[in-house]
């Protein structure tokens, strides 16, 4: 029992320290760690076991609608699971007993439109922390699930926003993004007390009147200009500083009424932990006509750039393009494609700035690749710093997209066109998980699906990524190869984010099943038999038998 | 029920009532993640291709499906509009009932002849529920079934003259505040909202938004009526004419009183 205890009191002791960058026996945050690598220096499960990997529990939790999108959180054996319509499962991460659960009361005239799914809970100081369908930040008591506050961010009528991402929690703050990219809507961030739920600071990602980055909008194009925050951040202690990606500016499609660069949108944004303050800004796309976000992961990384070690982030965005700069400075450093089809811009020069834009016309269908969807969407990547190499997904489709006049009208949809999916001109449609230098984007292998892939990828330090397909497969790759080692059908499509974490000495392997979201919406329009796919919402298990005879010790 | 009845009694293959509800669905049903182009599916089903009860259409399309992606569009779009819609959706089926025999839509349809809110209003709405402000009337009361539910609806006015709201605005100290005092050193104006199974639910005013919170009786040493939190601190930047533009919009949602209001009048 002795080395079990140690192993726990290490855990909670970096758990507490905060500083940690890679998980030990916990999946504490949204991205295992702030720097949002998604890797575990867990290594029980290898390369060379991950065949013998069987199912050990399931949790249902009972809710369908729109996808099961959770990234679990796990700590000190006690597993926190969030669903659609914002209900809240502690359950024991070692049997799969439930120890409480909290469902939150929408209201009625919520729906499907509002986007009712959510992608995981923030915990931390006793309280876990959830964002809702109708755009409130909640606080339950960590032990019993009761609620301790409850805060509207804004009104989601007025709006056209909510919150459908994990919250961060950095330092006695509950940071929290809003979506709303695709309605008449200012986006921001906000910070709240988590003791209290007090707002500590906000930051709006459009300048307001007399701000530096408010004359790149025309007129009062501003007040409805988009930029929604709506996955999570990142964190880096030593600089104290919160990475945060921002989302298109709307109208989507239709971009002369809002003539300029559009800041922040579309930019990666550094602020000051403690106030909220922006130190710099990274804008990838210019004056968006195509609804390509930044929104996605900030991957927080330190490896050297022609012989010395730096300070970087990457983001990759909705528009195909990785994207590299210096986290201390907001210095371009690469960017390279996640996609082969990729036509609103030829690429991207020595500085970062966009190629020949081939941008969508008024009242005229144009073949644009990629679509709508991405050509990668939100389902985070994975750094491994094994192997040096960041694994992430990519996404092979088009669209003829139409541009349309439209008048922003507060809070409702303005999306300024319609877009219709096509395949690539050349080569079939379809998805797939490829191992890359973050820096060069040199690729070491590639594994093929049929359809787009939209799981989060998981990578451990026993050299295996895992994810999961539209079809229901969740399978564990050689990291090194590439070679499929293991997969396990779940009976619904993947759409969440996997997560390893060990109680008493036995690593485990969770991922959440069940097919549904926005994108999952539009598949049927490429491929039509997907209309019939199944939901669900199902969280799975998996662990390497116990040899005979067994207490508590695995096989090794 | 009265659009109900005339949908029938008027022709579904009216191309003109058709052609309108093909540009209505591709601005308002087309968008997005919803219906597709043409019904084509997206997040929303496919319309394209399957036969549905207009009556069904009907429904759906004014009052939404609870629960599910699809919104009401009654108060979105005109009975008209939405009677559009819905003979389009019909046009994508091989199967569309046929009725003749009636005057086209816009002869049977009789919209209410409202009159527009004045200038004024329209400002005092805007200012009202001016997100961009830090602290807009709207982040904590409703009307027009707009805003947040943390002071009055101010429908309720109705038996105050503008003069009253405006000292209602004005007022220093509001008799409902309360100053709890919790057992951890902290202290905050706040309403109480319930107190139930022990446990009693305050909204802390001390930032914006307002914070519900749940306290439980340990947590709380004292609840005191006297309360520092004065209302007319939200009123920073507002002129006398704004002031006068954010009661006649009160008055005209609440009475439908549409007299203009003077900023003199509310000295």
């Amino acid at each position: 029992m002795r080395p079990t205890f140690s192993v726990l009191w290490f855990a909670t002791l970096f758990s507490c320290v905060g500083a940690l960058a890679q998980t030990v026996a916990d999946w504490p945050s949204y991205s295992g760690t702030p720097n949002a690598w998604r890797y575990s220096t867990l290594d029980q499960i290898n390369s060379g076991n991950a065949n013998q990997l069987v199912a050990v529990w399931a949790f249902q939790t009972g809710i369908s609608d729109g996808g099961f999108q959770t990234t679990p959180i796990v700590l000190d054996g006690v597993m926190y699971i969030s669903t659609s319509w914002n209900r809240v499962f502690a359950v024991d991460a070692e049997t799969g007993r439930e120890l409480w659960h909290y469902f939150y009361a929408a209201p009625r005239e919520v729906g499907m439109g509002s986007s009712p799914w959510n992608r995981g809970v923030a915990v931390a100081g006793g309280r876990v922390f959830m964002g809702t369908v109708d755009n409130h930040v909640v606080a339950l008591d960590q032990k019993t699930g009761r609620e301790v506050w409850n805060v509207t961010v804004e009104d989601f009528r007025q709006c056209g926003c909510n919150i459908t991402g994990a919250p961060l929690v950095v330092n006695g703050k509950v940071i929290t993004g809003v979506t709303g990219g695709d309605s008449a809507h200012r986006g921001y961030l906000t910070a709240f007390d988590t003791k209290t739920g007090r707002r500590l600071w906000r930051f709006w990602t459009i300048p307001g009147p007399g701000e530096p980055g408010h004359d790149t909008w025309e007129g009062d194009s501003w007040k409805f200009g988009g930029g929604s925050t709506w996955m999570t951040g990142s964190y880096d202690a030593d600089l104290n500083t919160v990475y945060w990606g921002v989302g298109n500016p709307a109208a989507d499609f239709y971009g002369d009424q809002r003539r300029g660069d559009n800041l922040y949108t579309d930019s990666i944004i550094a602020l000051d932990a403690d106030t909220g303050n922006l130190r710099w800004h990274y804008q990838e796309i210019p004056h968006d006509v195509w609804d390509f976000d930044a929104a996605y992961e900030c991957v927080l990384l330190d490896l050297p750039v022609r012989g010395q070690t730096r300070k970087l982030l990457l983001n990759v965005n909705k528009g195909g393009y990785a994207f590299v700069v210096d986290r201390v400075t907001g210095e371009f450093i690469s960017g390279w494609p996640v996609a082969r089809n990729l036509t609103w811009i030829r690429g991207l020069d020595d500085h970062g700035r966009l190629l020949e834009r081939n941008e969508p016309e008024l009242g005229k269908a144009k073949l644009i690749c990629p679509s709508i969807g991405g050509g990668r969407s939100w389902n985070q990547g994975t750094f491994s710093p094994r192997t040096g190499w960041f694994y992430t997904t990519g996404i092979e489709w088009c669209q003829d997209v139409t541009a349309r006049k439209e008048e922003g009208k507060e809070g409702k949809d303005f999306f300024g066109g319609i877009f219709r999916l096509r395949p690539p001109p050349h080569g079939n449609p379809g998805g797939h998980l490829d191992a890359y230098d973050p820096i060069t984007g040199k690729k070491f292998w590639t594994y093929e699906s049929k359809y787009p892939l939209l799981a989060s990828v998981l990578a451990t330090a026993g050299d295996i990524v895992l994810t999961g397909d539209p079809e229901g497969r969740f399978f564990a790759l050689n990291a090194r190869t590439g070679e499929r080692l293991w997969d396990f059908q779940t009976g619904s499509g993947n759409r969440g984010s996997p997560i390893t974490y060990s109680v008493r000495g036995r690593q485990y392997v969770a991922t959440p099943s069940g097919w549904g979201s926005a994108v999952a919406g539009i598949l049927p329009q490429l491929w039509p038999e997907t209309e019939t796919f199944n939901g669900g919402s199902t969280l799975y298990v998996f662990a390497l038998p116990k040899p005979p005879g067994a207490s508590g010790s695995p096989a090794r | 029920m009265i659009v109900l009845v005339l949908l029938f009694a008027q022709s579904a293959a009216d191309p003109a009532v058709v052609g309108a509800g093909e540009r209505i669905f591709a601005q308002n049903c087309s968008v997005g993640y919803c219906h597709g182009i043409a019904g084509s599916a997206g997040r929303g089903p496919r319309l394209r291709g399957r036969t549905f009860e207009e009556s069904y259409l009907l429904r759906v399309t004014r009052d939404g499906i609870p629960r599910s992606a699809m919104p009401a569009w009654k108060g979105r779009l005109s009975d008209q509009e939405i009677l559009a819609v819905v003979k389009y959706v019909a046009s994508l089926s091989d199967a569309a009932p046929s009725v003749t025999g009636a005057a086209p839509a816009g002869e049977i349809i009789s919209t209410a002849t409202a009159q527009a809110p004045s200038a004024q209003v329209q400002r005092g709405a805007a200012l009202f529920f001016d997100a961009t402000r830090d602290a807009y009337c709207g982040a904590c009361h409703t009307l027009d079934g707009r805003g947040i539910a943390v002071g009055p609806d101010l429908t309720r006015v109705t038996d105050k003259t503008p003069r009253e709201i405006a000292a209602a605005m004005r007022k220093r100290r509001p008799d409902h505040v309360v100053t709890a005092h919790l057992k951890d050193g902290d202290s905050f104006p706040a309403l109480v909202v319930l107190q139930e199974g022990g446990s009693v639910k305050l909204l802390d005013l001390t930032t914006f938004p307002p914070v519900l919170r749940t306290l439980e009786p340990a947590e709380i040493e004292s609840i005191a009526s006297q309360a520092e939190w004065t209302h007319d601190s939200f009123l920073k930047g507002i002129g006398p004419e704004q002031m006068a533009d954010l009661v006649a919009y009160i008055r005209w949602i609440a009475l439908g009183d549409p007299r203009p209001v003077s900023g003199e009048e509310l000295k």
